[in-house]
């Protein structure tokens, strides 16, 4: 007994919290200063496990700091310029309510200003920290470049969103990192592989903005701030990576065969070198004159058995990344006025092809619709009046299905006026087992290099399906065992509706196939090891296969599915046709 | 002044000096009565001395520096004699030395104002003395002196200085334009190169705010495991797959499907029962409560009486006990330990018998413990990506971007676009836990607002 009284909510988890007004008043700020502050410095919202006892017995739902991170704001030297602005608002106001014009002229010209350097250096310590952030960075700036100059944000703002996006891209066109391209009803997704770290980022369609109201503008021109300041650096030490002049300046022919247009009446002096870098027609400015670029052959380092497999994988993964980043090298693109400029050059100089346009569409065009020389012209309407022999005339969409597929797809699928195959998302990774959409399969087949069969009648279409299925089933065969290969095949034909075939025919010599015997080997010796299982183990190995069969059943379902509603849809065609 | 008024009475009183103007006064001295007057008194002297002579005298000077520019007696003979020999020709008359100027071909005449204005004595006008004297001359030449010695050295003195620290720099931009934040030319340079390491002590640094305050390591985590940016399902592609597309239009249907349920709970939640509703006879009876007495209260109240004699009766009984009850009571304590003493001691032998079966059950709970683990493991990690409650708001997701199989464009060019992106990020930076869910703030008059018809709407009216 004895001493004095513990009070209540003293002690404990309370003192690590701090209510959001508390914060505030000990930073002497208002509201949306701090939550400014907040956003700039990264200090987020904490939720308390136990929020009776941090919020003193109150159930009131409140948004609690921990206490130290504000302790750290103390010490952020931007507070004080927060506070100067206040004082710099105040003034004016006061002058311009006194009509004292030559008062907020001063007032104006001496306006406090803050710069995010070390915020950001002090947030990203390392440049792979600041690349791992970037797609954040990314997405804003690209969304802000689009906005309309209507007062929503600074134009200053938006003028320099735009600036930095257009370096951002003129060094994944340099670096030929971009990977993964997606058109969805709410933007273009696009992901690049810049120094080992996958960058995804969504660019919105131009003109698409309803404003929100339910957006805080504030929040987001802050996190805009702190992004433009970030990507900015990063745009310098990536430049500076690939020996590239930064700010960007045009490679020096390049720009003396631009000079010669008469681009004034396309923009404005100060705007023109912008809207050139944006036109990603050319070819950048190096700071030493590049010598030819030397293949770095990975190092061979003797290794043993199970790294071998690795290192292969590794070498054919970067073999096809060489590939891929000469895709379309070679080819020579015009694009129609009706189609988005900017993503398509984006694309195909990303892949080494040469591109250009009308001459009234964009500053920027290298040669005219005339040039012989064009192999692909994109077109995105139902007919073209005059039609060169030499070229393809082909819908967007064929672009963006190579850079996926990572092979140049055939132009057949993709002509004018033909229903287009469907855009598929690369982004989604299927396991094996999963259902796997039909023209996907195609395209898996084109890139193993087999050349799909056309399909022109109905009966070759259904033979052609249960081919792809056996593919499939072949797939599956390498992994799994045999005896539930007979169980699918069952389940497999008891879907499609036929019966097992019981026939006696004439017998054949079998021939010894060394291949086929060395298999059997192996699933006699899993077999075998199945059977040595113990219970537990073998108890948790039949669930994974259950779990495996009900996919592949769920799968083929889906085929099935699908087969029919293609039947559906050829019949409906067919009756079309008729009429 | 003096001397030159001197000499000019001298040369009046030599018997040379000839006078422009006979003196009449002279013929009057001999006329007029000499006064008697006291000498003794300068005032008198000024009163009653006659000066007409000199003063006279000095006037006839004055007159001839005037108009001939100085005296006669002076004056060569030259220069005051000539030779006649008939009217002057006209080509050698003197021509005014001041350009006359020209009007229409013939020169303009000075206005005859100008002319009697014009200054036509011969005599210069006297110097003003002050106009060339300089105040503090002394004191200035010294000054300039002591910076002709400064300047020699190459010493600035302060005051100089000042004023060039005062001349205004060429400025083509206000410093808040290229200092601000977002000026769309600033420069960026290598912000991660490495740094070269101060030499001083890191605690002086540190205390005089030259060097920041380390940032804690925890801050560099994220608040939550979802990636920057969600790539939409597949169903999402402009041109989509048919299956994928159902997928995403079924997941679609599932929220609005519960969405609607939620909201038909509340409504049926909110809804009036119909047997809580006042009928009739229920307001009948409201109104005539307390009005008519009713049997039923007086057999109320006799119940009531008798269970109150009960209840005195237990109180009083079980405030007594006697002895022998409480021996008895005790006893049975007592007993019922050494009972449960007895059935412990039997269980205990007893379980070494079941040894197995124990075993058996350690063996379940640990197994049982084992799968409690993974699974808070497992939905820690799914917390981990989970939005957070950070305010009054619950975190709401945005309605999921869905174009219905007869919206969707056949080509790219028809494409119309869905959801806005903007709300896309913002809803991700809310998903994330970055910043807490908010709700735009309400309009809140705070004065009322008075509508008056105008007069001449009410006229017409």
């Amino acid at each position: 007994m004895g001493g004095t009284q513990k009070k209540k909510y003293e002690r404990g988890s309370v003192t690590n919290y701090i209510t959001r007004n508390k914060a505030r008043k000990k930073l002497s700020l208002s509201l949306p200063d701090f939550r400014r502050l907040c956003i700039l410095k990264g200090i987020y919202p904490h939720e308390p496990k136990h929020k009776k006892k941090v919020n003193k017995g109150s159930t009131a739902p409140r948004t609690f700091y921990l206490l130290k991170d504000i302790r750290f704001l103390l010490h952020e030297p931007i507070v004080g310029k927060f506070r100067d602005y206040k004082v710099f608002v105040r003034k004016l106001k006061k002058a311009y309510g006194k009509t004292e014009y030559t008062n907020v002229q001063r007032l104006k010209e001496n306006k406090p200003t803050y710069k995010l350097d070390h915020i950001v250096k002090e947030r990203y310590p390392s440049f792979i920290d600041a690349l791992r952030d970037v797609d954040d960075a990314l997405c804003m700036c690209f969304l802000f470049s689009t906005f309309a100059r209507t007062g929503k944000c600074h134009v200053q703002t938006i003028t320099l969103c735009r600036r930095l996006t257009v370096e951002w891209m003129n060094y994944v066109i340099a670096s030929r990192s971009l990977r993964k391209v997606f058109i969805s009803i709410k933007g273009i997704y696009y992901q690049a592989e810049v120094m080992g770290q996958l960058i995804t980022w969504l660019v919105p369609y131009q003109f698409a903005h309803d404003h929100p109201t339910d957006v805080d503008y504030r929040v987001m021109a802050t996190f805009t701030e702190l992004y433009t300041t970030l990507l900015g650096f990063v745009n310098f030490r990536l430049y500076h990576s690939l020996n590239l002049l930064y700010p960007p300046k045009l490679d020096a022919k390049a720009e003396s065969e631009l000079k010669d247009e008469n681009d004034e009446d396309y923009a404005m002096n100060s705007e023109s070198y912008l809207e050139k870098l944006s036109a990603l027609s050319t070819s950048l400015a190096t700071v030493v004159a590049t010598t030819e670029e030397e293949e770095a052959q990975l190092d061979q380092f003797p290794v043993e058995d199970e790294d071998m497999e690795k290192m292969e994988a590794r070498e054919r993964e970067q073999k096809e990344q060489e590939a891929q980043k000469k895709l379309l090298e070679g080819h020579k693109f015009f694009l129609n006025r009706e189609v988005p400029r900017e993503p398509l050059a984006f694309l195909i100089r990303c892949f080494g092809g040469e591109v250009s346009w009308d001459k009234s569409v964009c500053i920027g065009s290298t040669y005219e619709m005339t040039d012989e020389s064009i192999t692909h012209q994109v077109v995105d309407r139902p007919n073209v009046d005059k039609k060169y022999i030499n070229r393809y005339y082909i819908q967007p969409q064929w672009v963006f299905d190579c850079v996926n597929a990572k092979i140049v797809l055939p132009v057949e699928d993709y002509f004018l006026g033909v229903t287009l195959p469907p855009h598929l998302s690369p982004f989604v990774e299927e396991k094996d087992g999963d259902y796997v959409p039909p023209e996907k399969l195609k395209i898996m087949a084109l890139q193993r290099g087999e050349k799909p069969a056309q399909e022109e009648e109905e009966e070759e279409e259904e033979d052609d399906d249960e081919e792809e299925e056996e593919e499939e089933e072949e797939e599956e065969d390498e992994e799994e065992e045999e005896e539930e290969n007979n169980l699918k095949k069952m389940e497999k034909q008891r879907s499609q509706g036929k019966n097992l075939s019981v026939k006696v025919t004439a017998g054949k010599v079998k021939v010894e196939n060394p291949e086929r015997l060395e298999q059997e080997e192996k699933a006699e010796e899993k077999r075998l090891a199945i059977m040595m299982m113990k219970k537990k183990e073998k108890y948790l190995y039949d669930k994974i296969m259950f779990g495996k069969k009900r996919k592949v059943r769920e799968a083929n379902k889906l085929t099935a599915k699908r087969k029919a509603h293609d039947d559906a849809e050829k019949s409906k065609k067919k009756t079309k046709a008729n009429k | 002044m003096a001397a030159n008024r001197r000499m000019k009475r001298m040369a009046s009183s030599q018997p040379g000096f000839i006078k422009l103007k006979s003196v009449s006064g002279d013929d009057s001295l001999g006329t007029t009565r000499r006064k008697r007057l006291n000498k003794n008194k300068k005032k008198n002297w000024n009163k009653n001395i006659d000066i007409n002579d000199v003063d006279e005298f000095l006037e006839d000077i004055r007159h001839q520096e005037r108009t001939t520019g100085g005296l006669l007696s002076e004056k060569t003979d030259e220069s005051l004699f000539f030779l006649d020999v008939g009217p002057p020709k006209k080509a050698e008359r003197r021509v005014a030395p001041v350009e006359v100027k020209m009007r229409r071909g013939k020169p303009v005449r000075p206005l005859r104002i100008d002319l009697i204005l014009q200054h036509d004595s011969l005599v210069a006008a006297p110097k003003d003395v002050l106009s060339y004297q300089l105040p503090n001359a002394k004191k200035l030449r010294r000054i300039a002196q002591k910076a002709e010695h400064l300047a020699a050295k190459g010493i600035v003195p302060r005051r100089q200085k000042k004023l060039l620290n005062l001349r205004p720099v060429e400025k083509t931009e206000s410093k808040a334009v290229t200092d601000a934040n977002n000026n769309p030319e600033r420069d960026f340079y290598d912000i991660w190169a490495p740094e070269i390491k101060s030499t001083a002590d890191p605690w002086y640094l540190q205390q005089t705010r030259k060097s920041r305050v380390k940032r804690p390591e925890k801050l560099n985590a994220k608040p939550s495991a979802l990636p920057a940016v969600e790539v939409i399902a597949p169903g999402g592609s402009y041109n989509p797959d048919f299956f994928s597309h159902q997928a995403l239009l079924q997941e679609a249907h599932d929220v609005e499907v519960k969405k609607q349920k939620a909201e038909d709970k509340l409504v049926r939640q909110l809804a009036v029962n119909k047997d809580h509703l006042a009928t009739e006879e229920t307001i009948f009876r409201e109104q005539v409560e307390g009005l008519v007495e009713q049997e039923d209260d007086d057999k109320d109240e006799e119940a009531g009486a008798a269970d109150d004699g009960v209840i005195v009766g237990a109180i009083a009984q079980a405030l007594k006990k006697t002895e022998k009850e409480r021996r008895k009571e005790r006893a049975e304590i007592l007993k019922e330990q050494s009972r449960q003493a007895d059935k412990e001691q039997t269980f205990r032998q007893q379980q070494l018998f079941q040894l197995r079966s124990i075993k058996t059950s350690i063996k379940q709970d640990e197994a049982d413990t084992k799968v409690k683990q993974i699974q808070r493991k497992a939905n820690q990690e799914a917390e981990k990506s989970q939005p957070r409650r950070l305010g009054k708001l619950k975190f709401q997701a945005q309605d999921l971007e869905v174009q219905l199989s007869d919206e969707l464009a056949g080509s790219l060019r028809q494409l119309k676009p869905e959801g806005s992106v903007l709300k896309d990020r913002f809803k991700s930076m809310q998903k994330r836990n970055l910043i807490e869910p908010r709700e735009r703030a309400k309009f809140k008059r705070r004065l009322k607002v008075k509508y008056q018809e105008k007069r001449a709407f009410r006229e017409i009216t």
